[in-house]
């Protein structure tokens, strides 16, 4: 566990360098998983693979083009005014913490002597003083550094749907003959396991939007099926997507509502039957075996994710733990298998033995070998 | 970039049509098979693989000699050498078996390997295909059977 917590904090300070390649190829691989059994469908109703691929991809840039050639326009007006509108919902959010603590004071009357309100009134103050003017600039350059390395998604899944077998030859092909037939073994497996993970988030992801854009449609908070689909999305982030997910729809539910506090009230339970829909139904139905990181090590990965690569670090800390404990733990089974190591040294000494072995002629190559 | 054809290596393609197991496929479905096996390449008394590994697939001589060192006291009278064409393991392509000979390189020995999961992919995707490799796969086994029913010295399969 130690090795794997070393690694991941090394991964991530790697991936902050490497941030406009690493989130496209995360969105590749997940989009190659779920699109891989429409490729071979049809391939079984007789296209040639590559034609699937080229069909499957093209259909998807088409999508894309049109969708963003439709909302573009829409969300460039509203970029104008973001500043304003991020305004106007953290105010709305701090209306709602006020009477919420107003509440509580009127229910507990010691918080009203000790002051709470004013407390928490000073540390709004503190945080909101032209936190937009001084913050909402460096997070949205932020984010719009890396935006364009988005448009690397179709390329890397159409390589990926395309040549994913002839990749996997390639990696093969550098195991040494010992560890040959484990490593495939093993890399079936986790190949299986990538795949269920991926398609299964993508049910429980389609599951968690169905259920919170009802449960907010309900509630009268609009736009429900956007911020349904914005917060299952952000629940991809282990912990920090919900939290985030579940702020936001509390603001937007708190600015539109100002007077009726309940309905931010019923979006936060909303959250709540959601998640815990998620982890008793969903979840062992679509993912299945979670990766059971214990919830001190998540803690402790947050704050080392944090100090080795910032926000990078923060949100890819326990996708990236996941991934290298299963890693690790696939290629212990192998490289630690002492007949296969003993098997290994074995043919080590054969061919040093052939090279010091005063030949006069070279080592005859194999026949016919493939470039 | 080709979007309609795959990139097709002839000469390797070719040379997989010549062993036994592949002859009946054309050249677009032996180019599909090439695309699931794995070449390795074995120096001259290196272990391929031992008695009581767990076998995931079956491999075939390309080029070279292999013997196969049974502990198994029915197996011990036969000569047990592979040439060129030949298949291993073929049990192994249909459950996970323990493979039940030791098999070692008598030469430089170069070899391809079909994995079981590839296998039952490959006949799925293609029917076709699966189905001529599978016949031939079965005669191969099935000779081997007989053989040793018979007595003769062949190795049955491993």
């Amino acid at each position: 566990m130690l090795l794997s917590i070393f690694t991941t904090c090394l991964a991530l300070f790697l991936f902050q360098r490497i941030i406009w390649l690493v989130v496209p190829g995360l969105l590749a691989l997940m989009i190659y998983y779920c699109l891989r059994p429409l490729a071979e469908y049809l391939v079984l109703r007789g296209l040639r693979h590559e034609t699937a691929v080229a069909a499957i991809v093209g259909v998807l840039l088409l999508i894309t083009v049109g969708i963003v050639f439709m909302a573009g326009p829409l969300l460039l007006a509203r970029a104008a005014h973001s500043q304003g509108a991020f305004e106007h919902y953290l105010a709305g959010g701090e209306n709602l913490l006020r009477k919420t603590i107003q509440s509580l004071e009127e229910v507990a009357p010691v918080l009203q002597r000790a002051g709470l309100s004013r407390q928490v009134d000073l540390q709004i103050e503190q945080f909101t003083d032209q936190f937009a003017e001084k913050h909402l600039g460096t997070i949205t350059f932020g984010l719009l550094k890396w935006l364009p390395s988005l448009f690397l998604v179709p390329y890397l899944t159409y390589f990926l749907l395309k040549d994913s077998t002839r990749l996997k030859r390639f990696l093969i092909r550098s195991i040494p003959n010992a560890f040959f037939e484990k490593s495939l073994l093993l890399f079936a497996r986790f190949d299986e396991s990538l795949r269920s993970f991926f398609q299964g988030l993508l049910v429980l992801t389609f599951l968690d939007t169905l259920c919170l854009a009802t449960g907010l449609f309900a509630l009268g908070v609009s736009p429900a099926l956007l911020l349904g689909l914005t917060a299952a999305v952000l629940a991809w982030i282990p912990y920090l997507g919900s939290i985030v997910g579940c702020i936001v729809v509390v603001l937007v539910a708190a600015t539109d509502f100002p007077d009726h506090p309940s309905i931010a009230y019923s979006c936060l339970a909303l959250f709540l039957c959601v998640r815990l829909l998620d982890d008793f139904v969903f979840l062992p139905l679509t993912i299945g075996r979670k990766l059971h990181i214990h919830p001190l090590l998540s803690v402790l990965m947050f704050f080392l994710g944090a100090t080795v690569a910032g926000g990078t670090g923060l949100v890819l800390a326990l996708p990236v733990l996941g991934v290298v404990t299963v890693v690790g733990e696939t290629a212990a089974q192998v490289v630690m298998d002492r007949r296969l190591r003993a098997r290994y040294r074995a043919a080590r000494a054969l061919a040093t033995a052939w090279d010091t072995s005063g030949h006069s002629e070279p080592r005859p190559p194999a026949p016919n070998l493939p470039p | 970039m080709s979007f309609f054809s795959a990139p097709a290596n002839r000469k390797s393609v070719e040379r997989l049509r010549q062993l036994d197991a592949f002859r009946e496929l054309t050249f677009n479905e032996a180019l599909e098979v090439e695309e699931l096996l794995h070449e390795r390449v074995y120096e001259k008394n290196e272990i391929i693989f031992e008695e009581g590994d767990l076998g995931h697939g079956i491999f075939i001589v390309v080029s070279g000699k292999v013997r196969a060192d049974p502990s198994h006291e029915l197996l011990k009278m036969a000569v047990l050498e592979f040439g060129p064409g030949e298949m291993l393991g073929e049990l192994s392509l249909f459950e996970e078996a323990p493979r039940i000979a030791t098999v070692v390189a008598v030469e430089r020995t170069v070899m391809v390997a079909l994995f079981r999961a590839e296998f039952f992919s490959l006949l799925t995707r293609n029917t076709k295909i699966g189905v001529k490799v599978l016949v031939k796969l079965s005669s191969t086994m099935s000779r081997r059977t007989r053989h040793l029913l018979l007595h003769e010295h062949h190795l049955p399969s491993l």
